[in-house]
């Protein structure tokens, strides 16, 4: 009897829904849609890139104490042209596809940050390890897209790089070569007790 | 019938002089080809490094693969050693314990010649500001040495030196102090050893050996010799060595060329402490990074 009685209310549900309208007229819902949809995925779209500013990565103290201090002293924070990279754009894919994978997968340091797995220095050290190992077999799979974003073979003028830069990089080219089998660390402190396997070059 | 003795005498021992190598330089130095070499300070950075198989502090060489698949250390590294030296010489790599004021590099110029029996090599460079670093060496406030391979030794022509550089050997970090410089499968009887020549400021004299299964150095006999001076800041050093050498010697010939590496050891240094060059070639009337031709 009680599944009869879901079922119609299923069914009402969706007959409501499936139902033509005729109370407003098509250009009305049309027009309402539309804006409510703009409304929506703007708001979505904002947000998402709210995250990807470094004004978010380093509100969590987490971040700014320890990573973003030693990022501060590297060449992709200060450089002669004055070409910033942030956070997201060595971590976060640009892509939509992939871009919303990562974010997917981020949502889990939203728990480690209320549970506070990370929210000491020392903490952070002791987690250093397994988090590098988590962003680098990342990198090394997707064959370290987010560094050739902005980096690419075809546009590097090899002439204008020292003969070990150029050298390296035309055996980079021929093999392949993810940008993180030479670059590892090239950002934030390489953390203690790496294996052997932890490095890739 | 005495003058005649007196004559023939004379005669024999011009003959003599003429026989042995005493530093008989050209006349004029400048007419010979002069290539600027800058010296660099390696610190710890044995061959087992230079090829990636250890880790320094936690850092391997980038380059061991490129090195492993053929390039030398010159084709990566001749325009950058003096950056090199001064990353190593200030302790932000490859050195634990950094003395304030040691100089990252030395340029150097190099001079090569020749007469068809005798090689001539000459160093000059400027007296670095003294860093008072520890007298290793009391004797000798300066020395400058250099090896030839004849392609027997291996990697010698990727790295010049540096394949007679191991972490065991003395100076090196936790190394015995009584192991020196020596090639794997060195064999002075088998032909695979490095040519060394040594000139030692403290008694102004030549000092020669070779490395093989272990560095052997004996006062210069008559295959070699070498005077060096200080001119205001300037030393020059020319060395003269005989193209048919002795035992541990590189047989030299006119049409061929030699891997070629030096070193200078300032400031009463001793071991790794030195000032060196990456791996070069030197030809005789051949083509080389330091070309040696007849006067």
């Amino acid at each position: 009897m009680e599944k009869d009685d879901t079922s119609k209310s299923r069914s009402g549900l969706f007959s409501q829904l499936t139902k033509p309208t005729a109370r407003y007229s098509l250009g009305g819902l049309l027009i309402v849609g539309f804006a409510v949809g703009i409304i929506f995925w703007g708001g979505f779209n904002t947000v998402m890139e709210w995250t990807n500013t470094e004004k978010f990565c380093i509100s969590c103290h987490e971040m700014y104490d320890n990573v973003y201090q030693e990022y501060k002293e590297t060449i992709h924070y200060n450089n002669r042209t004055g070409v910033r990279a942030v956070c997201s754009d060595c971590h976060v894919p640009q892509d939509w596809g992939p871009k919303m994978l990562r974010k997917i997968q981020a949502s889990r340091e939203v728990w480690g940050k209320i549970t506070g797995t990370i929210d000491t220095p020392e903490k952070f050290e002791e987690k250093r390890l397994e988090l590098a190992r988590r962003e680098w077999k990342r990198m090394l799979a997707n064959n370290s897209l987010e560094c050739r974003n902005c980096h690419s073979f075809t546009s590097m003028d090899k002439e204008k790089q020292a003969s070990r830069a150029s050298r390296q990089h035309e055996r980079a080219v021929e093999e392949n070569m993810p940008c993180i089998a030479c670059h590892q660390g090239i950002a934030h402190e390489l953390p203690e007790g790496m294996t052997d396997d932890d490095y890739f070059d | 019938m005495k003058k005649t003795m007196i004559a023939g005498s004379i005669g024999v021992t011009l003959a003599m002089a003429h026989g042995a190598a005493t530093a008989a330089p050209p006349a004029d130095w400048s007419k010979v080809e002069a290539t600027e070499i800058t010296l660099f300070y390696p610190g710890t950075s044995p061959m087992e490094w230079i090829l990636g198989d250890v880790r320094i502090d936690r850092v391997r060489h980038g380059g061991g693969r490129a090195f492993k698949q053929g390039d030398t250390c010159a084709d990566c590294h001749a325009d950058e050693t003096a950056a090199m030296g001064e990353k190593i010489v200030t302790g932000e790599k490859l050195e634990a314990k950094p003395i304030p004021g040691k100089p990252g590099s030395i340029p150097v110029t190099v001079q090569a010649t020749h007469d068809g029996e005798t090689l001539y090599m000459k160093f000059t460079w400027k007296q670095p500001a003294a860093a008072n670093s520890p007298k290793l060496d009391e004797a000798n406030p300066v020395k400058v040495a250099f090896m030839l391979d004849a392609g027997k030794v291996d990697m010698a022509d990727g790295s010049g030196c540096w394949a007679s550089c191991h972490g065991d050997s003395r100076t090196m970090p936790e190394a015995s102090d009584t192991k020196t410089k020596y090639i794997k499968d060195g064999s002075l009887a088998g032909g695979v050893f490095y040519d060394l020549m040594q000139w030692r400021s403290g008694e102004n004299k030549a000092y020669n050996g070779y490395v093989a299964e272990e560095r052997v150095l004996n006062e210069a006999g008559d295959k070699l010799s070498a005077e060096g001076k200080l001119d205001g800041d300037t030393w020059s050093v020319v060395f003269a060595r005989k193209f048919a050498g002795g035992e541990g010697d590189v047989t030299l010939e006119a049409g061929k060329a030699y891997n070629f590496g030096f070193a200078i050891h300032n400031e009463h240094t001793a071991g790794r402490y030195h000032h060196v060059s990456l791996g070069y070639k030197l030809g005789i009337d051949a083509d080389g990074h330091i070309k040696a031709t007849k006067q």
